[in-house]
């Protein structure tokens, strides 16, 4: 039940996400031939020419900005609002909705990292460009084999340990939502303010209890822990370092992930 | 089995009181009017028979279970409310109930749309009020559930809506299934009612068939919940 509730999920996040990203490949197109033809032409092209850039840059904030929209508002209009009365009769779990919600922005963010990625690319892109790209690659591969190969490893693992740190980080913080949304529209009035009240109640309390931890942490004096005076190295540092971090971002998650259901499961208030 | 039973079942909005300790059985193969003035209970009873709600006390079964991700296979539910996504085509809402519902009747459903003359790539946007809720009413109708639960089905729309609503009821309906029909207006569904439950205040005050109410009372349905609801 869950792929066919991320089936029809995507069908209906992809019918904005889609063509907000054609815009912002389109944009990017216009930009590069702004800046190879326009910008050093006459006033009217250089006056096209800025607006097509200027365009591209409203492009990246929109996309960047839908994504994030669209994560609030699906999980808000989709579950809680009127549709809710379908989605909740459906046979499907209440951690299924979540998982759905969830996959599907996350999958969104990560899209819309690519194709900013991909249209600064075309944005960039020159008569000569492939070539400086794959001159850059070859150096970069040289300068990859001069490394010692625990060097390049690590450096790997660092790469992938920051990228699951920033999807983790993005998927948790999509939770807070959640759970300020369904705790506030478990409420029987003024439920959206409610969920403003949550959501910063939660922000208080995580800070709080992240300060407590710390500070409770260097109080006690555990033997090298706040103070550093492990005998690790630099490079071990960092992972554990990350790897800390990601347990963090896990646990920040995990709970906003079991407040989201037990509002849903146990005090869904659908008006 | 019952399809739908409750004992005790109590349901409170801060200091209101929805339901107060209601109990009730409805048993399979009829069609039933919940019938009561508006803010009765009638659909905080469907609701918490579709598990929107949470009880606060009592107890509620859907063919013997709790309601949730089993009793929401056999029961198909109408909102009061138009609750299918209005960005949806006919067709891709036909592919939404047809991957959910085994028990969808896709065929069963495009005639009664293509009978409205409702294109498969018009979206729900694109219709008028009145055809979004017969629309839904086909979704509904065209599963063969265990259990409909129909919330103010003929309400807010015209006269010759209603007979279409009804109409698709009657002959859409799986017969060994029961009907709960949640409704103020009673003249207009008391001819399809087997069955009639009166709920006043958030408590059951008369649940009886509509023949004996007729022999015993001598008074249809309509001109009893006139005398039992008068102000």
């Amino acid at each position: 039940m869950l792929r066919k509730l991320l089936k029809h999920e995507f069908r209906a996040t992809g019918r904005i996400m889609l063509p907000m990203y054609l815009v912002l490949l389109v944009t990017a197109l216009g930009s590069n031939l702004a800046g190879r033809k326009m910008l050093d032409g006459p006033d009217i092209l250089n006056t096209l020419g800025v607006l097509i850039v200027m365009a591209f840059g409203f492009a990246i904030c929109g996309v960047m900005l839908m994504s994030f929209v669209l994560m609030i508002q699906r999980f808000y209009k989709n579950l809680l609002q009127d549709e809710g009365y379908l989605m909740f009769t459906l046979p499907v779990s209440v951690h299924q909705h979540i998982w759905s919600k969830l996959i599907v922005s996350a999958v969104w963010f990560i899209v819309t990292v690519l194709a900013i990625i991909a249209a600064s690319l075309i944005v960039a892109f020159q008569g000569g460009f492939l070539w400086e790209m794959l001159d850059f690659l070859r150096y970069f591969f040289e300068g990859l084999q001069k490394l010692k190969i625990t060097e390049a490893f690590n450096g790997t693992i660092y790469l992938v340990e920051f990228a699951v740190l920033m999807f983790l980080s993005l998927a948790a913080f999509s939770l807070q939502f959640y759970a300020a949304l369904a705790a506030g529209h478990s409420r029987a009035n003024r439920k959206m303010l409610w969920s403003v009240v949550w959501f910063f109640g939660f922000q208080f309390a995580l800070q709080f209890l992240g300060s407590l931890l710390f500070i409770s942490l260097d109080r006690l004096r555990i033997p090298g822990f706040l103070n550093m005076n492990w005998d690790v190295a630099p490079v071990a540092a960092i992972h554990m370092g990350l790897l800390f971090m990601i347990v963090c971002v896990v646990i920040y998650g995990a709970i906003f992930y079991a407040v989201t259901a037990f509002f849903l499961k146990k005090h869904l208030n659908l008006e | 089995m019952p399809v739908l039973e409750c004992k005790g079942l109590t349901k409170r909005f801060g200091r209101t009181t929805a339901l107060d300790e209601v109990s009730l059985t409805i048993e399979p193969g009829r069609i039933v009017g919940l019938l009561g003035p508006n803010g009765s209970g009638k659909t905080t009873l469907i609701k918490l028979a579709n598990g929107l709600l949470t009880p606060d006390g009592g107890y509620i079964a859907v063919c013997g279970s709790a309601p949730g991700r089993e009793s929401h296979r056999l029961v198909s539910y109408l909102p009061e409310r138009t609750a299918i996504p209005t960005w949806m085509t006919a067709r891709q809402l036909l592919d939404f109930y047809g991957d959910f519902y085994q028990d969808f009747r896709r065929e069963a459903a495009e005639e009664m749309l293509d009978h409205l003359g409702i294109q498969p790539a018009q979206t729900i946007k694109q219709m008028s009020k009145g055809t979004r809720e017969k629309v839904q009413l086909i979704m509904v109708m065209s599963r063969a559930a265990k259990l409909y639960l129909l919330d103010e089905p003929i309400g807010g729309v015209d006269p010759a809506t209603r007979d279409y609503i009804l109409s698709t009821i009657i002959g859409n309906y799986n017969p060994e299934a029961a009907v709960v029909i949640s409704t103020h207006l009673i003249a207009d569904v008391e001819k399809v009612l087997d069955e009639v439950i009166f709920i006043h205040q958030g408590h059951v005050t008369l649940q009886s068939t509509v023949d004996d109410i007729r022999e015993d009372k001598g008074m249809s349905v309509d001109a009893l919940f006139r005398e039992v609801f008068k102000c």
